[in-house]
């Protein structure tokens, strides 16, 4: 897939998995990069960008057996604007598949 | 060159000093140093983490471009928005299209409307001595006016070219917001990682 097109929706798809459950850097990266091919460096920057928005706060917690790692949790604004997001998203990707799908049957 | 922990932070560092505050670079720092350390532990090497990540040069003018935007945002400044343009430029040539020229065109817009705002606040009082040179009957070189009409004509000068000013201040205003709102919507979709993908 075009890798602007995927940065594009990188945002929400890290609100959408720290909606789930609060993560640490390394962990929310591989989450995404499971899915999605794309350079996993852009996701840290991205972070700080919600951090300094106020979608994202961060804490420290210890690990078993290593140093404390830190957490990033999603803010009151941060679920809003996930549930937001995540709504746009649907709809924009029901229009597509349905425009898609509308193609097809045509071509048949 | 080693691909390892040490040379990817040591370039970021390198990169972002003096640009980013000591403890937000600092910050930065720390999570690509836990995700090379969280890495390691989970079995994968230097090379693999490296090459997942992307280059650091590119990670570096990321970070780099987005703390300008949003320095620029805050303090408004021409220092600030130039930096902010010129940072987003380093993305891609995609944007010298869409970032340098309209970028251009409006400065030269603005200017050129502040410029005339100017001209005709300082053609006002000009008008208006030679009116009054004339009204006295001094002879001052031919103006195409009687001289009574040329007084309010000059006061109606320097009125349009105040207003021109102040109208010129408001759009830069507008634009310089406008003007950020888009570079932030350009980096959240156009990235400096099209080389690395």
């Amino acid at each position: 897939m075009n890798i602007q097109f995927k940065k594009g929706i990188l945002e929400i798809c890290v609100l959408a998995v720290l909606a789930q459950k609060d993560c640490y850097g390394y962990e929310l990266v591989s989450e995404i990069s499971k899915r999605i091919d794309i350079s996993e460096g852009t996701i840290y920057p991205l972070l700080h960008r919600l951090k300094d928005v106020g979608h994202v706060t961060t804490y420290l917690q210890e690990s078993a057996g290593g140093p404390p790692r830190k957490y990033y949790r999603l803010t009151e604004s941060g679920r809003k604007e996930e549930h937001e997001q995540k709504e746009e998203w649907m709809r924009f990707a029901a229009s597509v598949n349905a425009l898609l799908e509308g193609k097809n049957d045509a071509a048949e | 060159m080693l691909q390892n922990e040490q040379e990817f932070i040591r370039i970021i560092r390198s990169r972002l000093e003096g640009t980013l505050p000591k403890d937000e670079l600092d910050d930065i720092i720390s999570d690509y140093s836990e995700h090379f350390m969280i890495g390691k532990a989970n079995g994968r090497t230097d090379e693999e983490l490296w090459s997942s990540l992307g280059s650091p040069e590119d990670v570096a003018r990321e970070i780099r471009v987005m703390h300008l935007v949003k320095k620029a945002e805050d303090v408004r400044s021409c220092r600030n928005i130039f930096h902010a343009v010129v940072a987003t430029l380093g993305l891609g040539l995609f944007n010298l299209v869409f970032v340098l020229v309209p970028f251009i065109l409006l400065v030269m817009m603005l200017l050129f409307v502040f410029i005339m705002g100017v001209l005709f606040t300082v053609l006002g009082p000009v008008t208006f001595v030679y009116s009054v040179l004339q009204l006295l009957g001094i002879p001052s070189f031919a103006i195409w006016l009687s001289p009574l009409a040329g007084l309010f004509i000059s006061i109606g000068m320097t009125t349009f070219g105040l207003l021109m000013i102040i109208g010129d201040y408001y759009l830069a205003r507008f634009f310089y917001h406008a003007g950020i709102q888009y570079l932030k919507w350009n980096i959240s979709v156009i990235t400096g990682t099209e080389r690395s993908a």
